[in-house]
């Protein structure tokens, strides 16, 4: 491979996997953007993503849908489905009755919540891997030696498009409008006839929704589940979110992509290589924060009394 | 009043439950059936697998194997007369953990301990052992960290890592691949299996071109991937655990990489090719005995697909062995005495197990090596000519 050829092959590496960083991402975001709430719960959705999407394909496997990407996407919409509304249970159950409690409160559910849900299905999977099994070959092109797999292409444009229509809904709709005017005052908006649960539970639903499509597309590509995958994830997605501006949605995937290129670009670095990538990419970040503590598109907020 | 009442009623109720502890629960065991053997008290041998976490599957092969095995000692009269037990401790495959259920095990006074999957799990409990004198046949682990910090209690009964990087080199040099590079997962086992293949590698003036490290739980490795194949590698060997294992070698072949790919006995499961698909098809694995591939162990099979309706894992066959072993040298020591197991341990020779003879070189590891290459075909593992 020459020079040129691994810039373009690792470009596309850190793309592939910096959406999967900024779908998780979002939604730490968005519930952090609305309610203050660091919602660790949320890299447990991503899981529960990959696994409600997995008993879903193999229920299509012998019907209509197949396994292949007809299957591939109806299984997306009905897990999409499923899982946020569980996000949505998850918020009238566990954290709306907190709402007015110390925000410490609020974090320590965070935590149990995402307890519950890793432990639940460590019990039902019996704490082993599981094989994802798709119809999908590994088909695809090459431009030289960088070579790109049809499937790897297809997840890059259904994130990138999953994220275009989270900013039209949040730009260009009443609710998003009202999602931007909650994470502003929400004591004003219900005094001006905004129905704040309403909103804040349809902003679990669609960050449950984006963290379970991402634990979806992981199962497809990487083709294996585990009832601890969020946890790395989880992390990374969190500190795209803060890199980002949290709160601030394109903040999220910008950093989330920047996330995914800084450890791709990292483990190619000769004298750093692969043990070090994460230190690497970490120290940039942390360079970042000093410079802009709010995140690349974060605005600096004044408290709130 | 009522406060009195109360501490009346309480003390009558503690006084009911205290006398209805001390009349006879049970019955006197039964003593009507004269075939069972009868034992002279019990013999309580400790079982350290990880029954949970990633490598449970492995934990409860063998933990599986170890009780079809007892069950014939038992069958056969028990040792010294006395019926074995075990207690098991589930090491989680965490050198926390791995410490915790080795502390439980000596605190129930066993009198050896069978067990080691994870060497990171198990260099932790040597000085545990050692200090309670309790002898340890250690079934799998095989890193050689265990020989530098063993205190003379432990008995590997696996070929140790320098015996494994020798099977890689050899595998390796048949697949005609000439630039290697080394995968790895930071851990006690896989780096120590790195290393040590590296040395071998060069030694036989052959060239490495990648050593790397991948972190557990981390799902992409398409970077890596690209390095791989800019190195200009023609072969990898990958000398961690299955599950991630699975991830590379997809990975791998995704990202257009046409190389020999050749894992660890870490990554033997039949579940590596089941989540590799065809990627995993012509990975060779440098694997310990498998039974599947003894033809010595056509009976224990079918013993244990009997009574556990699936089939043994790759360390089962050597569970058993090692339970045998241990039960061979209590027999020979005549007592339970830990000194006497341990130097009946050391006196060894040429014991016939299912995977080959075991004889203890002064180190108590194996003398001879004993692994196999075998080879994914149609979603299976076969014996490699």
């Amino acid at each position: 491979m020459s020079f040129r050829e691994i810039i373009i092959q690792q470009l596309f590496n850190g793309l592939l996997l910096g959406s999967f960083y900024g779908l998780v991402a979002l939604g730490y975001s968005m519930v952090y953007g609305i309610i203050k709430l660091l919602n660790f719960a949320h890299a447990d959705i991503y899981m529960v993503g990959g696994f409600c999407s997995l008993s879903l394909l193999a229920f299509f496997g012998g019907t209509f849908f197949g396994n292949g990407w007809l299957g591939i996407i109806a299984a997306m919409l009905i897990t999409m489905i499923i899982v946020g509304l569980l996000g949505v249970l998850i918020e009238r159950i566990a954290y709306r009755p907190l709402r007015d409690a110390p925000r410490l409160s609020l974090l320590i559910t965070a935590l149990g919540v995402s307890m519950i849900l890793y432990n639940s299905v460590m019990v039902i999977t019996g704490g082993e891997y599981k094989a994802y099994k798709t119809g999908l070959g590994f088909e695809g092109f090459s431009l030289g030696s960088v070579h790109v797999t049809y499937t790897q292409a297809i997840l890059i444009v259904a994130a990138v498009s999953l994220m275009f229509v989270l900013h039209l809904f949040i730009t260009r709709t009443m609710y998003g409008k009202a999602m931007r005017a909650i994470s502003m005052d929400l004591d004003c908006c219900r005094l001006m006839g905004v129905n704040v649960n309403k909103i804040i539970a349809l902003t679990f639903f669609v960050g449950s929704a984006l963290a379970a499509s991402a634990g979806m597309m992981a199962g497809v590509y990487y083709g294996s589940l585990h009832f601890f995958m969020g946890f790395v994830i989880g992390i990374k997605a969190f500190t795209s979110a803060v890199i980002g501006g949290i709160g601030v949605i394109p903040g999220a995937m910008l950093g989330g992509v920047l996330l995914g290129l800084l450890e791709s670009f990292g483990t190619q670095i000769p004298f750093i290589g692969s043990e070090w990538k994460d230190v690497f990419s970490f120290s940039i970040l942390i360079l970042i924060l000093i410079f802009k503590p709010t995140g690349l598109l974060g605005k600096k907020e004044s408290e709130r009394m | 009043m009522v406060k009195r009442l109360m501490i009346l009623t309480l003390v009558v109720v503690l006084m009911a439950s205290v006398v209805g502890c001390a009349k006879p629960a049970e019955p006197p065991a039964d003593t009507g059936d004269a075939s069972a053997p009868k034992f002279d008290g019990e013999l309580l041998l400790g079982v350290m697998v990880p029954v949970t976490g990633s490598e449970a599957t492995y934990g409860k092969d063998m933990e599986n194997a170890i009780k079809i095995a007892v069950e014939e000692i038992n069958a056969a009269g028990g040792l010294l007369g006395k019926e074995v037990k075990l207690t098991l401790g589930d090491d989680g495959c965490d050198p926390q953990m791995g410490s915790a259920a080795a502390s439980k095990l000596v605190s129930a006074e066993v009198k050896a301990v069978l067990g080691g999957y994870c060497s990171g799990a198990t260099i932790p409990t040597l000085k545990i052992y050692g200090d309670a004198k309790v002898p340890f046949v250690i079934i799998a682990a095989n890193s050689t960290k265990i020989i530098e910090e063993n205190p003379g209690w432990a008995f590997m009964i696996n070929s140790p890592g320098y015996h494994q990087a020798n099977a890689a080199a050899d595998c390796h040099e048949k697949l005609g691949t000439t630039k290697l590079a080394l995968v790895h997962q930071g851990d006690g086992f896989s780096e120590d299996l790195a290393t040590l293949t590296k040395k071998e590698w060069e030694s036989r003036g052959k060239q490495v071109v990648g050593f790397d490290v991948v972190n557990k739980g981390e799902q992409d490795f398409s970077s890596l991937v690209t390095k791989i194949k800019s190195s200009g590698a023609e072969g990898v060997y990958w000398t961690a655990y299955h599950a991630d294992g699975a991830l590379l070698i997809k990975q791998l072949r995704q990202g257009g990489f046409t190389g020999n790919i050749v894992v660890a006995d870490g990554s033997s499961s039949v579940q590596l090719l089941e989540i590799a698909g065809q990627a995993g098809e012509g990975v060779y694995c440098t694997s310990p005995p498998v039974v599947d591939f003894l033809p010595a162990a056509k009976e224990f099979i079918s013993k244990y697909t009997a009574a556990y309706n699936q089939q043994p894992g790759p360390y089962s066959g050597l569970a058993y062995d090692g339970t045998h072993l241990l039960a061979d040298a209590i027999k020979r020591a005549g007592s339970t005495d830990p000194d006497a197991i341990r130097s009946a341990l050391e006196d060894t020779k040429d014991f016939k197990t299912l995977s080959g003879t075991i004889t203890f070189t002064p180190e108590k590891v194996l003398e001879k090596s004993n692994f196999i290459s075998i080879k994914g075909v149609g979603g299976k593992w076969v014996l490699a000519e």
